[in-house]
């Protein structure tokens, strides 16, 4: 729709980088932002996604959050830069950067295709993303279910667009309405921890939610009283209630203080309908051990008849 | 660096002018005086009219800005956007002129990425810091009437990220056709505005859209426009603010 996008640069089919030299082979296009195009190419025989956008100093902040963020020794918040370099497109030069290819789904596919059970555990390793990027003073800002992905491999939570990332304190960048602090007169737009976990909850809402229902509610005015009333309704949000209203209401100091508050109640929960699961497979350890001990047993005595 | 102030006109509009100036010239006369000039068209299906396209591409080209087409519900996130990437672009354009008179002429393509991505991280900083000036400038005419519900929700909604910033900020808001000029103020100079307020009231319906002449005429709300005496008496009163020293307006 957006008449600026028709700029951002198709990327050529076989292309190789000015500076560092790096060749590339496009294989297909991803998907298209607010900021630049992503695509999936092979450089040396390895995938990966490759980000072109119409301004490059745009781009090129990305890439300065990447990086400052992956100085830390904390892999799997943000995907690892490989290049960023300059390339000629019908003689203008485009900035472009590439990363690691990671193979999943969008978060709200996933939840679709696997259930709402999932909702929880999602937000809870999502909580521990959040936490480290905070640490280094970040706040992600346009946190939405586009903007995550679930991997293929091994079900993680990976955060993929970084264009909303955000230095603690300042204006955040890049929102988007549905799950922005302020279009839900929760709040400003500075970016703080609470930003984000008022978007998660939104998310947490928003993918439990009965899509019809969430479609039809997006008329009323955006009040956190509407989110609410949702969650006070959803059988599979209720356990949660006070996490999310919590959070709704920009009460909680860290991500992480958050996850542990909602990995106690899925403990919880749990443990609550796996009790009586529970005490038979004790039966069967306390019966395993004693098999156990008389092997050795026998064994200890055709050891001590043998001498 | 001294701390600059960047200053921007952001039109939000549904269709060509079709009264004075050429907005195109308008910009440009902007432009010259340190005035980036944004737009945004409005529309409610379909297009905008390659001839409302073209308009709008042209003055967002000339007024060194940019612009965007959307629908009245992606308005208020339209208008934080393209604030702040054209912030970037001037910041960018000084530096890159501040780069050139260091480095001589090629600066910024002799610098490797890697040395520009530092680069970019010193002008996202600038952004946030430098003090901002916008002033509003909402096309009135006819067929923006159903949408001007969603121009309101707009203006308050940018009023917050404008408060969000580290900073100074001010915006101002005027709409056009005005009841006798080409414009009204509606919203003097202001860091916060309230939700009540109605621009829908007392508006005049006309079919003339003078986007140009408005342009022209919101160039005088920047106090550090040196103007004829007609225009500055007719704006500066406007403004309770007294700093009457001029910010300079370049770095």
């Amino acid at each position: 729709m957006s008449s600026n996008k028709p700029t951002i640069p198709d990327l050529p089919l076989q292309f190789c980088g000015k500076w560092n030299q790096k060749s590339y082979r496009v294989l297909r296009e991803l998907g298209r932002g607010a900021n630049g195009a992503v695509y999936l190419a092979a450089q040396g025989g390895v995938r990966r996604a490759v980000k072109v956008g119409a301004e490059g100093m745009d781009l090129l902040m990305e890439v300065n959050v990447l990086k400052s963020v992956q100085q830390g020794r904390d892999a799997r918040v943000a995907p690892l830069v490989s290049d960023v370099d300059d390339l000629v497109i019908n003689g203008k030069t485009f900035t472009f950067y590439a990363m690691e290819y990671l193979e999943g789904e969008q978060l709200d596919r996933y939840v679709k295709r696997m259930g709402t059970d999932w909702v929880p555990i999602l937000m809870i390793q999502l909580l521990a993303r959040l936490e480290i990027l905070h640490r280094h003073g970040w706040v992600f800002g346009d946190l939405k279910p586009e903007n995550v992905m679930v991997t293929h491999a091994d079900k993680q939570v990976r955060l993929i667009d970084f264009g909303g990332v955000t230095k603690m304190g300042n204006a955040v960048r890049q929102f988007t309405e549905e799950y922005d602090r302020a279009a839900w007169q929760a709040g400003d737009r500075r970016a703080d921890i609470a930003y984000d976990l008022f978007s998660l909850a939104v998310m947490a809402v928003r993918l439990s939610a009965d899509p019809e229902m969430w479609k039809s509610r997006r008329q009323e005015p955006r009040q956190t009283s509407l989110l609410c009333d949702i969650i006070r309704n959803s059988d599979s949000l209720y356990p949660y209630r006070v996490s999310l209203v919590k959070a709704l209401h920009g009460k909680y100091a860290s991500a992480g203080e958050m996850r542990s508050e909602m990995l106690a109640i899925v403990r919880e929960r749990t443990i609550g309908h796996r009790g009586k699961q529970a005490s038979d497979s004790a039966g069967k350890l306390v019966g395993g051990l004693f098999v156990a001990s008389l092997l050795l047993l026998a064994g200890t005595l055709y050891y001590a008849w043998m001498m | 660096m001294k701390e600059a102030t960047l200053r921007q006109i952001l039109v939000v509009t549904d269709g060509c002018s079709n009264a004075g100036i050429s907005p195109v010239a308008a910009a440009t006369l902007a432009r010259e005086q340190g005035i980036t000039v944004n737009v945004i068209g409005v529309i409610e299906k379909g297009d905008m009219g390659e001839q409302g396209e073209k308009e709008i591409r042209e003055i967002a080209n000339a007024g060194g800005g940019l612009y965007d087409i959307v629908y009245p519900q992606q308005l208020a996130q339209t208008v934080q956007m393209l604030t702040r990437k054209a912030m970037t672009r001037t910041i960018h354009h000084v530096v890159n002129k501040e780069l050139k008179e260091i480095l001589g002429d090629s600066a910024i393509d002799v610098l490797s990425p890697e040395k520009r991505v530092q680069v970019a991280g010193m002008v996202d900083e600038l952004g946030e810091r430098s003090r901002l000036d916008v002033v509003m400038l909402v096309d009135t005419s006819g067929s923006m009437k159903s949408k001007l519900s969603a121009v309101q929700q707009a203006i308050h909604d940018f009023s917050i990220s404008l408060r969000s910033r580290s900073g100074q900020s001010r915006m101002a808001v005027c709409s056009f056709p005005g009841k006798q000029k080409h414009l009204d103020v509606r919203i003097p100079w202001t860091d916060q505005v309230e939700q009540a307020h109605q621009l829908t009231s007392g508006l005049t319906m006309s079919g003339i859209t003078p986007t140009g002449p408005a342009i022209v005429e919101a160039i005088a709300l920047f106090e550090h426009v040196q103007l004829p005496a007609s225009l500055s008496e007719r704006f500066r009163n406007e403004q309770e603010e007294d700093d009457g020293s001029l910010r300079d307006h370049v770095f």
